[in-house]
């Protein structure tokens, strides 16, 4: 309680630097909303026009004028409009974002469903020809770049199945069950392939360091049963760096998955937060960032936390 | 055994969704259409992006359109005169036009439209066309009389775009044109999710005749390869495609159909002639000659395009054999650029990435061909906006471009060469000539005269090579061969899908 | 020595070994110019050939010798992942061995400012690092490097903590160890398993966040040939000249292939506990 309590008083900080970094960093790329607007006609505007718009995009005052104006109504829950959409930032990022977290939990049910059964059979099967197998499937998925596999996917579904899953906008998984899941099943493949991968090498790795431990020798030695042991007293322990790395490739999957929503054509959010960098929605870049990390470390709490439950030896925020 | 296993995992889901695909109710005739970049913002005057424009023009009408051979046709208005003096322009309103509330289009529209347009206050980049209107009267609902300054003949073809649309008065009053649409347009804008989609449905009210379907979906995907499938697999009917190696793929498919036509936008080398070596005229035309133009439209445009001269509008272009140094003569070249006394240089020329989709391959070729006279070429890629902000401060030795085309030679040119031109500083290269030549056709009113004016105004800008003008661009659509009667124009425009049947 | 006699000896570690064996000595014949054409040159009469004897691996859109251009690829992206894990790898475990042994304030402070960092998705951080410097190989290694830097922070700090309380480092204490001692024998041992790991997992994500990049525009900058950008630039031809895609493909995965075989066998030859078994 106490160390939950901690930890959630860091957020405000973290958050903080966080929408500080993008901030600045998304103001110090060249161009403005204005280039993004009329590109090369910008050039056409007069003094007085250029103002005009300027004022019209909130970006005629100076920087930490602006920053502060922001952080000011942030803490009163707004995060601004954004000039893309003409609606709240909060709004946009809303629509966009139960496609992204269907489509991180579909690839993290894809990958742990594969990953953790075949890295501890792998493990089990140690130097034997399934764990060679299932180590050269593991590798050859996780140095298949994504968006090689959703091309592939793509290309092999148009040509020889006539179909490709809808693209453009998104159908939610209470309008149409079945359509949404048609839509999402393949990029979620495509992410889940090397997500997959990962998984199973880090619970093989992690299985054969905890089959090796010291306890699981005693459990042997005392005669419970191979599968019990594996199962019920080394499998728990393995799956420490399991949790840990799903957590991670899960939080950042809520971040939106750029280049897989670019292919398949998905409002996500990572297209989302793209999109808003290329047309200098200052409003919509900081609040996707600021979304995305908050959502991160509410993830990584839970991860923190679910480590803690795992391996009695860690007491969180112990000294 | 683990192949076939996802093959019939695959062919059952396919056939799954497919079977639902069609269990859907028997909708009302609706054309899919796909592009990979969305619109910006929907305000007809502000708006210039070409995917802007592009959904713009389905919505709001101009004055007068441009049909596909570039000539000024009506649209919002009937008929036009211009006074003998040339400075007063006259239009009659069609009385059918209406807005999509059923609204009539009045005298009072027009003259409020173009009040906004030339308020700076309105920022519309496109005012710059109309500084020559001193008055604007509206003396019935049925006519809109222009006084202008000084004769003006370009400013008709100039009223022929969406930037010059006609919205209506209570909408600029009420300031909800840049968040709501009220069209006299083909089409309503019924949802638009941006980078996403828009639904449009067909306009009752339209003047311009019946269509024959009930709507339009257009949806946003980014990614080209992605566009070519969704048709191939009949999940699109008709697309807009900008990558030529993505278009030329599809006559390779039974079912699919490719439209091309020439655009009027140029791919060009633009020098920066207040940067040494390029302000030395020898050294300008050094280059010009070690160009091969047609060896740079077949390999980076897989040779879909024309090698074009400055001027792209076949009523005024020149046949490019004919200006300076268009066949590649590297003996000439290298002569030239001993005479310039400069001995091999290091240039940094700067392209964007992804636009045009072949502004890298271009700046691969022209990096080759230039080595061969001892010019060394370091190719900087940026983002597009990136790249605008560099290209508008004139911040580059050297830009790879592709800039947009008008139909009348002096919009497209006077902002560059003209002494008083707004994008000088990008070019950063006037001449006399050139700038006395551009002044002459835009005050001449006979056309065989002004053509006249714009060949030696070509001529002269090819020779002395500010910019090393290459080769146009095919615009592309795709759509299935089940869609028929869309008609193509070199400015771009999708105002042809109004023209369009489905068969099914 | 002892330890390349020990991969040598390793079954899966001398094929991984021997790749990247292979890909160095590629890497330094094209660094040299040992390559079957110039990687530049552009036979524009030769545009997109299939592979033939005279190109092995066929020609790209320009005429380009693909061969060619994969061994200075290969050179080139390994650049980029080996600079930039070693940054990540350098910064990240430093990071992350003192914020778990020095614990409190230097540990909440590191491990925030590392947070602040991996709340970001990788790729949107990379390419706003790349969008505010500006595209190339500098810029590349750099945007990796601090992307991953708080993945080995993290993954070094967990078994820190972890390891900090097992018996034999109190035992160690009790012996009257010294700090810097501990530190470095017990605890650097002890990590060097999971780090090897996380390490050629990286050099592949490296690899591979590279490829990413370049297929968004914002990697290496053309005509250099990196493996990533090859891919990016073969994308729309994938149909025409399917080599431009299959080459570079395998030649990135046969990379990733060998840094992971070296990775496994390293760790069974490093841990202390399989030496301790086999001893």
């Amino acid at each position: 309680m106490n160390y939950l309590a901690r930890r959630l008083l860091t957020f405000p900080l973290i958050l903080l630097g966080v929408s500080l970094l993008v901030f600045f960093s998304i103001r110090m790329i060249p161009g403005d909303a204005i280039t993004a607007m009329l590109g090369t006609e910008a050039g056409l505007l007069t003094p007085v026009q250029r103002q005009a718009l300027a004022a019209y995009f909130g970006i005629d005052q100076p920087v930490v004028v602006q920053y502060g104006r922001w952080l000011a109504g942030l803490l009163q829950g707004d995060l601004g409009i954004s000039v893309t959409y003409g609606k709240p930032v909060l709004t946009v990022i809303l629509e966009r974002f139960p496609l992204t977290l269907e489509l991180a939990l579909l690839a993290m049910v894809i990958a742990l469903g594969i990953g953790v059964p075949a890295g501890v059979l792998a493990a089990t099967n140690n130097e034997r020809s399934t764990d060679v197998v299932v180590r050269i499937l593991a590798m050859l998925g996780q140095s298949t770049p994504g968006f090689v596999v959703g091309l592939v996917i793509i290309y092999v579904l148009s040509v020889y199945f006539g179909f490709v899953p809808a693209m453009g906008s998104f159908t939610p998984l209470w309008t149409d069950p079945l359509a949404n899941l048609g839509q999402l099943i393949f990029p979620a493949v495509t992410l889940g392939f090397a997500f997959a991968a990962s998984v199973t090498r880090i619970s093989r790795s992690a299985m054969l360091d905890v089959l090796s431990d010291d306890y699981i020798r005693t459990a042997r030695a005392k005669g419970v049963p191979g599968r019990s042991v594996v199962w019920h007293h080394a499998l728990p322990n393995a799956l420490i760096p399991v949790v840990t790395l799903s957590g991670v490739e899960f939080g950042y999957l809520l971040g939106g998955a750029v280049i897989v929503e670019q292919i398949f054509a998905l409002p996500g959010l990572g297209r989302l937060t793209l999109d808003a960098i290329g047309q200098r929605d200052y409003a919509l870049v900081q609040g996707c960032v600021l979304f995305v990390a908050f959502n991160f470390l509410i993830v990584n709490l839970l991860v923190d936390l679910a480590y803690a439950a795992l391996d009695p030896r860690i007491r969180l925020g112990a000294r | 055994m683990q192949m076939k296993f996802t093959r019939t995992v695959l062919a059952g889901m396919a056939a799954m969704l497919l079977s639902t695909a069609l269990a859907l109710p028997a909708q009302a005739a609706e054309l899919r259409m796909a592009w990979s970049q969305d619109a910006t913002g929907l305000d007809p005057h502000t708006q210039t992006a070409f995917s802007s424009l592009r959904l713009l023009e389905l919505i709001y009408e101009p004055l007068v359109r441009l049909d596909a051979k570039l000539d000024v046709v009506p649209a919002v208005a009937e008929s036009w005169s211009f006074s003998d003096d040339g400075l007063t322009l006259t239009f009659k309103i069609d009385a059918n036009a209406k807005f999509s509330d059923g609204a009539a289009v009045t005298s009072e529209d027009v003259k409020a439209s173009f009040e906004r347009l030339l308020d700076e206050a309105t920022a519309a980049a496109a005012r710059s066309n109309f500084l020559s209107i001193s008055a604007i009267e509206a003396p019935d609902p049925a006519t809109v009389v222009f006084t202008l300054s000084q004769p003006d003949a370009p400013i008709l073809v100039a009223m022929a775009t969406i930037n010059a649309a006609v919205v209506p008065a209570k909408a600029i009053a009420d300031g909800s044109i840049a968040t709501a649409t009220l069209g006299s347009g083909p089409f309503v804008l019924d949802q638009w999710d941006p980078n996403a989609k828009e639904v449009l449905s067909v306009n009752p009210n339209w003047a311009g005749g019946d269509i024959a379907y009930d709507g339009i979906t257009i949806s946003v995907l980014p990614d080209e390869t992605a566009i070519l499938a969704s048709l191939r697999a009949g999940q699109t009917d008709f697309a807009l495609l900008n990558d030529p190696l993505v278009a030329t793929l599809v006559p390779n498919e039974p079912n699919l159909q490719l439209n091309a036509v020439p655009g009027l936008a140029y791919n060009v080398l633009q020098l920066n002639p207040s940067r040494a070596p390029m302000d030395n005229l020898k050294l300008r035309q050094a280059i010009s000659c070690a160009v091969d133009r047609q060896d740079i439209l077949d390999t980076a445009l897989v040779g879909e395009g024309k090698v074009t001269g400055p001027l792209t509008m076949p009523a005024y272009a020149s046949d490019p054999s004919t200006l300076f140094c268009y066949e590649q003569d590297l003996e000439k070249a290298k002569a030239l650029m001993a005479e310039s006394g400069v001995d091999g240089f290091t240039a940094k020329v700067i392209a964007a990435t992804g636009e045009p989709p072949v502004a890298s391959a271009e700046a691969q070729v022209l990096q080759s061909q230039l080595a061969e006279i001892g010019i060394t070429l370091e190719i900087e890629l940026m983002e597009l906006n990136v790249y605008v902000d560099r290209w508008l401060a004139g911040d580059f030795d050297m830009a790879v471009a592709l800039n947009g085309g008008r139909p009348d030679p002096y919009p497209m040119y006077n902002r560059y060469f003209t002494k008083e031109g707004n994008l000088v500083k990008v070019s950063n290269f006037t001449d006399d000539e050139i700038d006395s030549l551009l002044q002459q056709g835009r005050v001449e009113t006979d056309i065989a005269k002004r053509k006249e004016i714009f060949q030696k105004f070509e001529a002269r800008l090819a020779e002395l090579s500010p910019w090393i003008w290459l080769s146009t661009s095919n615009l592309y659509t795709a759509q299935l061969k089940t869609v028929s009667g869309f008609e193509s124009s070199a400015t771009g425009t999708l105002f042809g899908v109004t023209k369009i049947t489905l068969a099914q | 020595m002892r330890i390349v006699r020990d991969i040598a000896a390793h079954p899966t570690g001398r094929v991984g070994a021997a790749i990247i064996l292979l890909y160095l000595l590629l890497a330094l014949c094209g660094a040299l110019g040992l390559t079957p054409h110039d990687p530049l040159q552009q036979f524009r009469i030769d545009r997109l050939q299939a592979p033939s004897a005279t190109y092995w691996m066929g020609t790209d859109l320009f005429g380009r010798d693909t061969a060619s251009r994969l061994m200075i690829g290969i050179g080139h992206s390994f650049i980029i992942a080996f600079a930039s894990v070693g940054l990540a790898t350098l910064f990240g475990t430093l990071i992350g061995l003192l914020a778990g042994w020095w614990g409190g304030l230097a540990d909440g402070l590191f491990m925030r400012a590392m947070d602040v960092l991996l709340a970001f998705p990788a790729i949107l951080l990379a390419l706003l690092i790349i969008a505010v410097t500006g595209p190339g190989t500098f810029t590349s290694i750099a945007a990796i490097a601090i992307v991953y830097t708080p993945i080995f922070a993290r993954v070094v700090r967990g078994p820190t903590l972890s390891l900090k309380r097992r018996d034999f480092v109190d035992a160690a204490r009790t012996f009257g160890s010294s700090q810097r001692y501990i530190l470095s024998r017990h605890l650097l041992l002890n990590l060097v398993a999971p780090l090897t790991v996380q390490v050629t997992l990286a050099l592949a994500w490296a690899l591979l966040t590279e490829a990413g990049l370049s297929f968004l525009g914002l990697g290496t900058q053309p005509p250099a040939p990196s493996l990533g950008l090859m891919m990016s630039e073969a994308r729309n031809l994938m149909q025409q000249a399917p080599w431009l895609l299959v080459f570079p493909g395998l030649t990135i995965m046969l990379g990733i292939l060998g840094f992971n075989l070296c990775g496994d066998a390293l760790r069974d030859i490093l841990d202390p506990r399989t030496q301790r078994r086999t001893a």
